[in-house]
């Protein structure tokens, strides 16, 4: 007889087990952290084995990662959606600039310059450091704000941070280039360099949706008002978590200025927020996973689709499409996914290695 | 100073008709939609090739593209995406967006296409030594009657009812009997409708169009929507009127640092935020449950 009844309970927690990854990992498991570090330790050196083109493409798409990475942990574990990251990438791109580039140039070209930024100089480690500091201390004073609203209303708060940050530094030439740019930042020595600082912030992003904070934060997310009776407060969970996105992002905002030696304000405006925002989505919001999946998607189809648009030979045959069709099938791609997935490529799932005989989906 | 409050009045309204539009759909389907630029740049872009034909084919042409676009976006996208999560719908209709631009750059060049919609238009009249634009002063009469015609047709006929039942509370309406599809098609053929007259009035003052000719109106018509309260039809269009007409002001009131009319205008709206999340009509939708 009970034992009967014990046959019975079972299939029932058979069934909530795969609901459990949907609603993110609550302890660490060494295979969700090594299976998107491997997807990236292949793929960076894949790419970067075929040409010195692909390995400065490789390098460019490892900054985007960290971003949505950042991304991830503040959306995926709260459910607040933030279109201000931009902002702190910002901070954190124009802070490093301004102290590695050659001071003769900065005197030569940002001859409006602030006198403080005018005689900063570090190295690129230094540098680098000075951009996560700046673009979390911003984050901090912004969060203390915005982190009491929910829904739509942070939604569009937000936004209205990546708006004043954009049109003061579009503008300003005594904080930055203004609407020209920032020239002759020095670049990343090796590919190595990226690589290593995307891995870490993989680790780092597993790391704070498993620990205590982290489940905490994506209790509130499921039901806020159950979390804040069991005496959480979301407040400051949102917050520490907004800040450690944004002091992530300003690592982005970093590595994408030491890429691409030369920024400009309206490199981390709405194109890139939507970009960034776009690959966490396909992706699936929910998990590391999810932000590794959707940047390797978007990266890989947009390069395939930019080959085809040169001409890709294939026999004696060459392929050919008309400029600027691959921005409508990227964005399009976008739309299809979440027709077809609302929760992305991954439903917000960890990594997992496929089990003989599991279920599928 | 008289031309300074035309001004503000035209630029209110305006973006309260671009904030209505958006507030439409956003009331029955909680979609913030994004895309709607891009109907009123494809309304733009169908006035500027058909202009040709004479000016009253071409508006009407416009104004049926504006509203077909709408409902096939309806149709195709937004319809598949019912019950989704609101951040998901906002990201889709991103995409949605972007994909029409690049679709305005591939069939009509990302050049800017110019052309003379009405040329009385941006004559001015003289009032007393002030000169004041016709195009300021017809934008006044024309939104303002739009606004009251919307308000008209929300209040006092039966679909309007529908629409409001289903805006303030969508899942009892449907219980009650109310054709929520048909409801929401109707939502975004007005709102489609809407945009293509903001489209003829942005292209009466640019003159010319370009595939982003719609995306900047449309951010600060969804701020403004967010600022009025979101769900409330009247709220949108007013928090619309605010952020045009504070746009108008600032800009002459800054002087030489009207570059940074933005940064003011949106630290505006995150104190607005702050001190009335649901905004200026909304209600609080966070409510304790017994």
């Amino acid at each position: 007889m009970t034992a009967g009844a014990t046959l019975r309970v079972d299939p029932e927690l058979k069934a909530t087990a795969p609901d459990r990854h949907l609603r993110g990992v609550t302890q660490w498991r060494w295979t969700e952290v090594l299976g998107p570090l491997v997807l990236l330790v292949t793929a960076t050196y894949a790419c970067a084995s075929v040409s010195p083109g692909m390995t400065f493409m490789v390098e460019g798409a490892l900054a985007l990662l960290v971003m949505v990475l950042a991304l991830q942990i503040f959306i995926g574990n709260s459910g607040v959606l933030s279109f201000g990251h931009g902002s702190f990438a910002l901070l954190g791109g124009f802070t490093t600039g301004l102290l590695t580039m050659p001071s003769l140039i900065k005197v030569n070209a940002l001859d409006g310059l602030a006198s403080v930024l005018q005689h900063a100089h570090a190295n690129m480690v230094t540098g680098i450091v000075a951009g996560v500091v700046v673009a979390s201390v911003v984050a901090c004073v912004v969060g203390a704000f915005l982190m009491r609203l929910h829904g739509l209303a942070a939604g569009i708060a937000t936004f209205a941070v990546l708006m004043v940050t954009d049109n003061v530094f579009f503008n300003s030439r005594t904080l930055g280039p203004g609407p020209q740019v920032m020239p002759q930042i020095p670049r990343f020595p090796t590919l190595e360099a990226s690589l290593a600082l995307a891995a870490v912030s993989i680790v780092i992003a597993y790391g704070a949706g498993v620990c205590r904070a982290g489940r905490l934060l994506r209790a509130s997310r499921e039901d806020y008002l159950a979390a804040q009776a069991l005496g959480v407060s979301v407040w400051r969970l949102r917050l520490l978590f907004f800040v450690l996105s944004g002091a992530m992002a300003g690592l982005a905002g970093a590595m994408y200025a030491h890429h691409s030696a030369a920024i400009s304000a309206r490199d981390y405006y709405l194109q890139f927020t939507f970009l960034t925002l776009g690959m966490l989505i396909i992706g699936g919001a929910g998990s590391v996973w999810g932000a590794v999946v959707g940047c390797a998607v978007v990266t890989g189809l947009s390069q395939v689709l930019l080959h085809l648009e040169q001409g890709l030979q294939i026999g004696n045959l060459i392929f050919t499409i008309p400029d600027g069709v691959s921005g409508m099938v990227i964005a399009g791609t976008l739309v299809v996914v979440l027709l077809w997935r609302s929760t992305g490529l991954t439903r917000g799932r960890e990594f997992r290695l496929p089990r003989i005989g599991a279920e599928v989906g | 100073m008289m031309q300074v409050i035309i001004d503000a009045l035209s630029n209110g309204g305006l973006y309260g008709l671009a904030a209505l539009g958006v507030g439409l759909v956003f009331g029955v389907m909680r979609l913030i939609n994004f895309a709607h630029g891009e109907l009123i740049t494809c309304a733009a872009y169908l006035l500027v090739v058909c202009l040709p034909w004479g000016l009253l084919p071409a508006i009407l042409i416009s104004l049926a593209a504006g509203t077909v676009l709408a409902l096939l976006l309806e149709l195709g996208v937004f319809s598949r995406l019912r019950g989704a999560d609101p951040a998901v719908l906002l990201i889709a209709s991103f995409g949605v967006s972007v994909l029409l631009q690049r679709a305005y750059e591939a069939i009509f060049s990302a050049f800017p296409r110019s052309g003379q919609a009405a040329a009385w238009l941006s004559e001015v009249w003289d009032v007393g030594g002030s000169q004041i634009s016709r195009g300021s002063v017809v934008t006044v009469v024309l939104t303002l009657a739009l606004l009251g015609g919307m308000k008209l047709a929300i209040e006092h006929t039966p679909a309007g009812l529908q629409l409001r039942a289903a805006s303030s509370d969508f899942k009892t309406a449907q219980l009650l009997g109310v054709r929520s599809s048909r409801v929401i098609a109707a939502a975004f053929a007005a709102s489609g409708l809407l945009a293509a007259v903001v489209g003829f009035i942005v292209f009466t003052q640019r003159g010319q169009v370009d595939p982003q000719f719609g995306v900047n109106i449309t951010i600060l018509a969804l701020v403004g929507t967010v600022i009025g309260g979101l769900g409330s039809l009247m709220g949108a269009a007013v928090g619309g009127m605010a952020v045009g007409a504070t746009i108008s002001v600032l800009s002459n009131a800054l002087g030489n640092d009207r570059i940074y009319t933005y940064s003011v205008l949106f630290l505006l709206v995150i104190v607005v935020l702050l001190v009335k999340p649901s905004g200026i009509f909304g209600q609080a939708t966070l409510k304790e449950r017994v």
